[in-house]
């Protein structure tokens, strides 16, 4: 990681801020000390002494780093959409310090070559830490096996074909299996695909009026009901990536409370946006899964107030303008996220009254960094020895989401010029300031 | 669109049957207009309607298709759009496979853009024409209750149909079984109701319009083999519609699968050939109101 504002070797002191770090058990106004990267004090009697750097976070949230562990990063292969370079860029620029990148590149990242070669890249050029979720079949394709043992052995964090469901029955036997084996877990993209052919939108009032093939819910739900089925023998560690249908909340309850291994997240988008916002063949709305309609925005909410849905991620997904200028039907799916999703988030649960700011840093920091086992390196955590990875935040600060502002390459956001409140002031990743709304560069 | 515009094409659509019949020249809309025909996708009737249309109305067409052309290099629909506009046409008249296209290439450049069907969505100028072949036999549209059978979640013509009959105070019957049919369909308008089975709403019916069974928008497997017993359009089950009661069928027709041969050609109860000739008249109408618009 470069771009380094403040030199890790300094002592920064982080003051006055509310320090807030559900795993730990920390809410309380105090200080912060960092040097060498690491956090060496925090609380309320934290001796200064010669800081470097004082930063006055006075009635600002201090947090472990934000992780997101379902972003599309690019690279290999696709950099007229995003690099590792500019997507890392956008994940500081929005609070993240971690972000778990997804195998769909050209080529697949489907060996311990490619996932090596995704860490070489991110050491060169990457702005906050990338860890890589590998391919669960060869090229994705769910006919054979890709080398799962040696793709973790290279330091994949998890297993996933993201992109496409594990369609096969078998195979996702086989694949959950060795995962459970290798007690990594597998992300599952839910996506029937008889189900969805030549399906562009949710199958629904609009898509009706639009012309446009539609994606039901069920090809969701039936997919998530059989792994939930197959692993209930099996005991992998399974999540349920971007969840759109209100019955697979219901669905995913059932399974935990049968005592089933399995987690799920959802996204901004589908938290805060529905089908409606596919008129006018509005390329940015189409998005994999596809968004649905206002009950099941709400059950998603729910979902996540009830502790259902217990991680966050925002499926950032960079497509070039000329490609999102494509009529809708041709027009690649998904949108970008990172940049922006902190104040979404806060919009659709906190602002709602569905939770509030502690479990929102839960969901955001242990919750994904217990999924895939980065808490074992003290990630999603603020404690003394611990990385350094902080974000600040202030709650309170209601600015215009302006995507020419953002620092990811790509502009596909259905959400320009939304009013939004609270906002990442500070990114700190191994006590490297990466990205600075508190103007301390200008301080030293 | 509203009643008022609906009404205001069909009126100077019937306007310009006499054009259309060569027993009257139409007037020039504008001095040496060149319009282009962007089509994409396979036409013949359409196409050659609009090429009429223009000719009709003292202008010239220039016209692409999609083989033989850019496109088959992958060339994108908006690029060959912008393309063709970039020649100094005065306006053009597109057809794709893309639900959305049209609207997609009207974005895109600066003279007029009249949809000639887009992929699932609508094809507006059909819509019209069937609103004014109807009307020419049922006087008017008020009240009228009028069968769409077929594949209608594939069909742009069944939207366009609802659109301009629903325009006209018309109540809609959605007829074709569940997979070509689904329930949702019924929210594309007021006074829209959903029915899986064909037989026991023809007697509601004051007019039928059967669509093309569409092999190439339908994934393979969606078309029961038992169509034509349940849905198609065979003598006998025409016994049971009452004898005035006028048969549309936007062409080209399955004979046999969606309509039987006998019915096609009863000219006194088939409008087919009617429907083609007021689509001449149609086009006209909205050619001119196009052209109005921009230099308005």
């Amino acid at each position: 990681m470069n771009h380094d504002t403040a030199k890790p070797s300094s002592r920064i002191l982080l003051t006055g801020g509310r320090l807030l770090s559900p795993a730990d058990d920390l809410d309380l106004s105090g200080d912060v000390l960092i040097e060498d990267g690491r956090i060496v004090a925090l609380g309320q009697d934290v001796d200064a002494g010669s800081a470097d750097h004082r930063i006055d976070a006075d009635g600002l949230l201090v947090c472990p780093g934000l992780i997101d562990p379902h972003v599309h990063l690019r690279e290999p292969g696709q950099g007229a959409k995003e690099t590792i370079a500019t997507g890392t860029a956008a994940a500081v620029n929005g609070g993240f310090t971690s972000v778990c990148c997804m195998p769909n590149t050209a080529p697949t990242i489907d060996s311990a070559d490619q996932v090596e070669w995704v860490r070489l890249k991110s050491e060169a050029t990457g702005r906050c830490r990338v860890f890589v979720a590998a391919a669960a079949t060869i090229g994705r394709r769910g006919e054979s096996i890709a080398p799962i043992h040696t793709e973790i052995a290279a330091g994949a964090v998890a297993i996933t074909d993201d992109g496409d469901g594990i369609d096969d029955a078998a195979m996702m036997h086989r694949v959950l299996a060795t995962c459970a084996s290798l007690g990594v877990p597998f992300m599952q993209h839910c996506q029937d695909p008889s189900l969805t052919r030549d399906a562009t939108m949710h199958e629904g009032v609009v898509s009706a009026r639009l012309g446009l093939v539609g994606w039901p819910r069920v090809a969701e739900e039936i997919m998530l009901e059989r792994d939930l089925r197959l692993n209930r023998s099996i005991g992998a560690c399974y999540h349920a990536q971007h969840l759109s249908s209100g019955g697979s909340v219901a669905i995913l309850d059932q399974a935990r409370r049968d005592g089933v291994r399995a987690t799920g997240e959802v996204s901004p988008h589908h938290l805060l946006l529905t089908d409606a916002a596919c008129d006018g063949f509005d390329t940015n709305a189409k998005m994999n899964p596809p968004l649905r309609e206002e009950r099941d925005r709400q059950a998603l909410v729910q979902g996540v107030a009830d502790g259902v849905i217990t991680v966050l991620a925002t499926d950032h997904a960079p497509h070039a303008a000329a490609e999102k200028a494509l009529p809708f039907e041709e027009a690649p799916l998904g949108i970008i996220g990172v940049d922006c999703a902190l104040p979404l988030y806060v919009e659709a649960l906190v602002a709602s009254g569905a939770i509030e700011w502690p479990r929102l840093v839960e969901l955001l920091t242990i919750e994904p960094a217990r999924l895939l086992g980065l808490d074992r390196m003290g990630l999603g955590r603020l404690r003394p020895d611990g990385p350094a990875d902080i974000t600040v935040i202030d709650p309170e600060l209601d600015w215009t989401i302006d995507v020419e502002q953002f620092a990811s390459q790509s502009r596909n956001s259905p959400f320009h010029g939304r009013r939004v409140r609270g906002r990442a002031m500070l990114t700190m990743v191994g006590g490297r300031i990466e990205c600075d709304r508190l103007g301390v560069a200008s301080m030293a | 669109m509203e009643r008022t515009e609906v009404e205001a094409i069909l009126d100077r659509a019937e306007a310009l049957l006499p054009a259309v019949d060569g027993t009257r020249k139409a007037t020039q809309i504008q001095e040496s207009a060149v319009f282009g025909l962007v089509f994409l996708e396979d036409s013949t009737r359409t196409r050659l309607s609009f090429e009429t249309a223009i000719h009709r109305l003292g202008q010239r067409a220039v016209a692409m298709t999609s083989t033989g052309s850019s496109t088959s290099k992958g060339e994108s629909l908006v690029d060959t759009a912008r393309n063709v506009a970039a020649m100094g046409v005065q306006g053009l008249v597109v057809r794709c496979r893309q639900s959305g296209g049209a609207a997609r290439i009207a974005d895109e450049v600066d003279v007029p853009v009249v949809n000639a069907g887009d992929g699932r969505h609508e094809h507006p100028t059909q819509g019209l024409l069937d609103a004014a072949a109807l009307r020419s036999r049922l006087g008017s549209l008020e009240g009228r209750r009028i069968l769409i059978v077929g594949d209608i979640g594939n069909s742009r013509v069944a939207r366009s149909d609802i659109y301009s009959f629903t325009a006209l105070g018309a109540a809609v019957t959605l007829v074709g079984p569940p997979s070509m049919v689904p329930w949702h369909l019924a929210s594309l308008g007021h006074s829209i109701v959903v029915s899986h089975e064909l037989d026991p709403v023809l007697d509601q019916a004051d007019a039928v319009v059967t669509l093309r069974i569409q092999r190439e928008r339908s994934s393979s497997g969606t078309v029961p083999s038992d169509y034509r017993e349940g849905f198609g359009l065979t003598k006998d089950r025409c016994r049971n519609l009452r004898r005035e009661v006028p048969i549309l069928h936007p062409g080209p027709a399955n004979r046999g699968v969606e309509i039987d041969d006998g019915v096609l050609e009863d000219a006194s109860r088939c409008l087919v050939l009617d429907q083609v000739r007021h689509g001449v008249a149609v086009r006209m109408a909205v050619l001119e109101r196009a052209m109005a618009g921009a230099s308005g």
